[in-house]
């Protein structure tokens, strides 16, 4: 089953593949949710939650010294999220290490998006040195286009790498290029780091690499 | 019915074992017993109780028990008996093997493990056995790219000189395969070998492990056996000789480790380090080298290599012995033949058998060895026990430990053992002595 | 520099004195991984580490199976530490899905953690032994972790693979008597673990190859960012439990071991001492858990995440492991992404390893508390 093709969340509870009464039929299914008394309505409560003052003032500098460069996805307790474009992004990144005091990357990955032809590169940074940053994580995000026909390091998949910003996305970088083919310009090692040497199919995190069997 | 061998009848493999049967005999009377006859012709055969021991009379021992003794006395003063038996390679493998196997179990007990247990049902007493004959059974691969003939002669080559070097420890009075007047001295020539043979098999296999392991392995050895020769040279002020058994019978009153435990500790430290044990392991640091030099031996090829390990081992402990600690030296306490088997012979029922030839050997040679054996094993429980608290050290400590410590200390002992010649305490015509 | 040589003899080129070693994957001393170190003589010039042996596609996996189903394969990147590892899984969904955790199985949770965190330690600890030569601090950690195997046995039902820990709670309830049997092997363990101290850390040889070797400064492990033990021993005083408690760690009486050394002796005694504090978090939760209660949510069957992201994140023996998962109103998660602390500090291996002896290799590579296998995921 493709998991990219169906949006509607609402028809699959009675899929065959996922459903956990294996061995019904569709109706039969619904029938036996129904007597259990379990709703297939969405699971996720949408009780609005507080926007937190720290986090809210820390947002508010990223945006008003970038303005409309960047936008600010979601402020939460704990966690906020930025997205740049990747013109902008080492500036951002720049002024979020100078100036917020963020000294490290935990992580960079990336994210698939094949409908809107893009691939999201995603930083979580965090800091050491400043305590009330401790428990803060940082996600700055930027988008790439996607090419149907990859070709990592020589299409128009890449944006600037942000290692000479924070050292510690050198491995974390090389990773994301080899499993999404995001090419990362200024990268002194853009090297393979996980896969084989001899791997000759598309980067296998991309939604269109099936893994088999599925 | 075992599917190993399913089309299995009973009278088809009667037939097998006689048709062996017949095959062995016929061969062996055709060509076997040409043989054995024509050896026994040409050989120079003892004479025993006033008759020359021929042919005949070797092959009736076996009705005969009371004739086998004196068969076996004079084989036991041959000199392939001292060589391969008695106080050479079969003793010495025998001893090693024992020892190793109560270091295994110590060991086991320091880290809360049980050790060997199921090989020999009792506390797994087969197992070194066992292991031996796993390697054995092993295939030996030679590297593609190894010099062959120097390849397959290193572990040959190995065991050679470290039974020569077995050869020239005194076990008993008497017993030792060779006893030059320079025994010391050749000793110490036949250490020289080992790093030698190290770095040609490690030169040979044609490996980057090697390699590195064989360089590390001559560093060492060489960094360690002039301390190792400095160290004992006190000992041959003191007792003025370089023969081994005349080094023993110096130290009738007192062992030299009182007046030299500087000398004994140099000493000691120095063969961990030449036979390469914990805490002296560089040349075969597993997490660093993977085996070092031996990294591309397998199969008996490596199993040849461990003998010869063992053997220096048993060879360096009873070095140890025979220079520190007065070798078979030791009160008597090997009880005595008893007097009237040899007089009246063993009674048993209405058979009385006499045994002429009686005592195989004779008391002070039993309790000589008696004493350096446990003297030895001691010796080699206190070389291997490191293994258990000490982790490795780094190849810069160790060889800063041996040119710059050892050899500071080794002098400071022959000033000392100087210092008591000149003074007349000890030495030929000392006071003590 | 053209100094006049006599014919035929030319100085030597630096090129032929430079031996390329691969250390790894079968060697004795990498683990599943592979270390390309250059050596000029008997020091490292160069290190380039080659992970990606033991490279399974856990975040792959993931997004083609639904939330349960994902429970039991993320947990095998490192089998040894399933608790830990499992946890900021657990959370991340928690947060997407809107659960509730019971009291109880919070409790549990941290006491599950916390046994499985020793566990992973002990094994680090007797392989970090092994590396310096000293079997017997192979065999003894290797032997004392069965009391904290047989504990999570007795809580989950499997001695190494748990998947104890599910979103929404716990799989089950402890065992009766899980709490005298608990506090028993807890105070006998510290005992045992003085005796380590005893045998290793205070032996001289192990000291003189630990310390002042593989110095990490502490702004060097900032920038590097490093994590876990290996940022603690540079003198950070940095612990997610600490600086972002979850579920009920700020309730719990602990404290962060903070070295300032740096070096690989400091950096394999942080892990020792955490031992410590690890135990006093399982024998005070002991004493805080409610005695009764439920310990599961019930999640919904297949349930669905909104059209949203979450970063949680936990403090595993190797450092701050987190889970980044999107979702978008499906059953399986979008994608899934585990940020884990071995990976974060493989970056301090060419760092710390050029300019080192050979010799010092295995004490430096070991002491970054680096497990190949989550590395790779």
């Amino acid at each position: 089953m493709s998991s990219e093709d169906k949006k509607d969340g609402s028809t699959d509870i009675t899929d065959e593949k996922q459903s956990d009464v294996v061995g019904l039929s569709k109706d039969d299914a619904k029938k036996y949710y129904e007597e259990k008394g379990i709703d297939l309505s969405p699971d996720v409560p949408t009780k609005p939650k507080p926007i937190p003052q720290f986090e809210k003032s820390m947002a508010d500098k990223i945006s008003s010294k970038f303005a409309d460069k960047v936008h600010v996805d979601y402020i939460r307790a704990d966690r906020i999220r930025v997205v740049a474009k990747r013109e902008d992004i080492v500036d951002v990144a720049k002024y979020i290490r100078d100036d917020l005091r963020y000294d490290h990357a935990e992580s960079v990955t990336g994210v698939d998006y094949p409908d809107s032809k893009e691939i999201e590169v995603v930083y979580h940074l965090g800091s050491y040195t400043d305590e009330k940053l401790a428990r803060q994580v940082l996600t700055l995000a930027t988008r790439v286009p996607r090419e149907e026909i990859p070709n990592p390091g020589s299409d128009s998949s890449r944006t600037p790498s942000l290692r000479d910003v924070f050292y510690s996305v050198e491995f974390h970088e090389r990773e994301c290029f080899e499993m999404f083919g995001v090419y990362f310009e200024g990268h002194p090692d853009n090297r393979r780091l996980l896969l084989p040497e001899d791997w000759a199919d598309i980067p296998p995190f991309r939604k269109d690499f099936k893994i088999k069997g599925r | 019915m075992s599917t190993i061998a399913p089309e299995f009848r009973l009278s088809r493999f009667i037939a097998s074992l006689t048709d062996i049967i017949f095959w062995v005999l016929l061969i062996f009377s055709l060509v076997g017993l040409p043989i054995v006859f024509i050896v026994l012709f040409y050989i120079k055969l003892p004479v025993i109780n006033g008759q020359l021991m021929t042919p005949y009379l070797a092959m009736t021992w076996m009705a005969d028990p009371s004739r086998s003794i004196p068969i076996i006395k004079s084989f036991m003063h041959t000199t392939i008996f001292r060589v391969a038996v008695f106080p050479g390679f079969g003793f010495a493998a025998l001893l090693a093997a024992a020892t190793i196997y109560v270091e295994r179990k110590f060991l086991a007990k320091i880290q809360l493990r049980v050790g060997p247990l199921y090989c020999g049902k009792i506390e797994g007493i087969l197992q070194l056995m066992g292991d031996g004959f796993k390697l054995m059974s092993k295939e030996i691969i030679i590297p593609a790219k190894a010099d062959k003939p120097i390849f397959w002669i290193g572990p040959v080559l190995f065991v050679g000189t470290a039974g020569a070097f077995v050869s020239l420890i005194p076990v008993a009075p008497g017993w030792v395969v060779a006893n030059p007047s320079v025994g010391l001295l050749a000793v110490f020539a036949t250490i020289g070998f080992f790093p030698i043979i190290a770095v040609l098999s490690a030169w040979s296999a044609n490996s980057k492990w090697t390699f590195i392991g064989g360089l590390r392995a001559l560093h060492q050895m060489i960094a360690f056996e002039i301390p190792l020769i400095l160290s004992l040279l006190g000992i041959v002020i003191l007792s003025g000789t370089l023969n081994l058994s005349q080094i023993v019978q110096s130290q009738e009153h007192y062992w030299w480790i009182t007046f030299m435990p500087l000398s004994a500790v140099v000493f000691f430290i120095t063969i961990i380090a030449e036979l390469e044990r914990i805490p002296f392991d560089l040349p075969e640091a597993e997490s660093e080298i993977v085996a070092g030099w031996l990294t591309e031996f397998s199969g008996m090829m490596y199993g040849l290599i461990q003998l010869g390990t063992y053997l220096k081992l048993y060879a360096f402990a009873g070095l140890f012995t025979v220079l520190f600690l007065g070798g078979w030296q030791g009160p008597s306490i090997w009880p005595p033949f008893p007097q009237e088997i040899i007089t009246q012979g063993i009674t048993i029922g209405p058979v009385t058998a006499k045994f002429p030839g009686l005592p195989l050997f004779d008391q002070e040679m039993l309790n000589g060895t008696l004493w350096f054996v446990i003297k030895t094993v001691g010796v080699i429980l206190l070389i291997l026990l490191p293994r258990g608290v000490f982790p490795r050290v780094r190849i810069d400590m160790i060889l800063h430990t041996g040119w710059y410590k050892l050899i500071g200390l080794a002098f400071i002992n022959i000033f000392i053992a100087l210092g008591l010649l000149y003074a007349g305490v000890l030495g030929p015509g000392g006071l003590l002595h | 520099m053209t100094t006049q040589l006599p014919p035929g003899i030319s100085l030597e080129k630096v090129d032929d004195r430079i031996m390329t070693l691969n250390v790894g994957p079968q060697h004795p001393g990498s683990g599943h991984m592979r270390l390309i170190i250059k050596v000029d003589g008997d020091y490292i010039v160069s290190c380039d580490p080659d992970p990606g042996y033991v490279h399974r596609g856990e975040e792959k996996m993931a997004e083609y199976r639904n939330y349960i189903q994902n429970i039991p394969h993320l947990e095998r990147p490192v089998i040894h530490d399933s608790s830990n590892i499992l946890y900021p899984y657990c959370l991340a969904v928690e947060d997407l899905l809107g659960i509730e955790v019971p009291e109880r199985a919070k409790y549990v949770r941290v006491i599950a953690a916390e046994l499985n965190r020793c566990i992973y330690i002990l094994y680090w600890l007797a392989i970090y032994g092994i590396f310096l030569g000293h079997s017997t601090m192979f065999m003894w950690p290797a032997g004392d972790r069965e009391l904290f195997i047989d504990l999570l046995e007795a809580m989950s039902g499997a001695r190494v693979t748990h998947a104890y820990l599910v979103p929404g709670g716990v799989r089950n309830d402890l065992p009766a008597n899980f709490e005298e049997r608990c506090l028993r092997q807890v105070n006998y363990f510290e005992k045992r673990l003085k005796e380590y101290e005893a045998i290793f850390y205070q032996n001289p040889i192990l000291k003189a190859r630990t310390q002042d070797t593989g110095i990490l400064s502490k702004t060097d492990a900032i920038r590097l960012g490093t994590t876990g033990s290996v940022l603690r021993a540079s003198g950070v005083d940095y612990d997610v439990r600490k600086k972002e408690p979850y579920d009920v760690y700020e309730n719990l009486d602990f404290q962060t071991v903070v070295m300032k050394e740096g070096d690989s002796y400091a950096r394999s005694y942080v892990p020792y001492l955490e031992m410590f504090e690890s135990c006093r978090i399982i024998k005070d939760a002991l004493r805080k858990m409610p005695k009764s209660g439920s310990v599961r949510t019930k999640l919904k069957p297949n349930p669905k995440g909104g059209n949203d992201e979450v970063y949680r994140r936990v403090e595993s023996g190797r450092g701050a492991l987190g889970y980044y998962i999107v979702s978008n109103n499906r059953p399986e998660p979008y994608r899934v992404k585990i940020s884990v602390g071995s990976f974060r500090n493989l970056i301090c291996m060419p760092y710390l390893l050029k300019g080192e002896k050979l010799g010092n290799m295995p004490a430096v590579y070991w002491s970054l508390n680096y497990w190949p296998v989550e590395a790779d995921r």
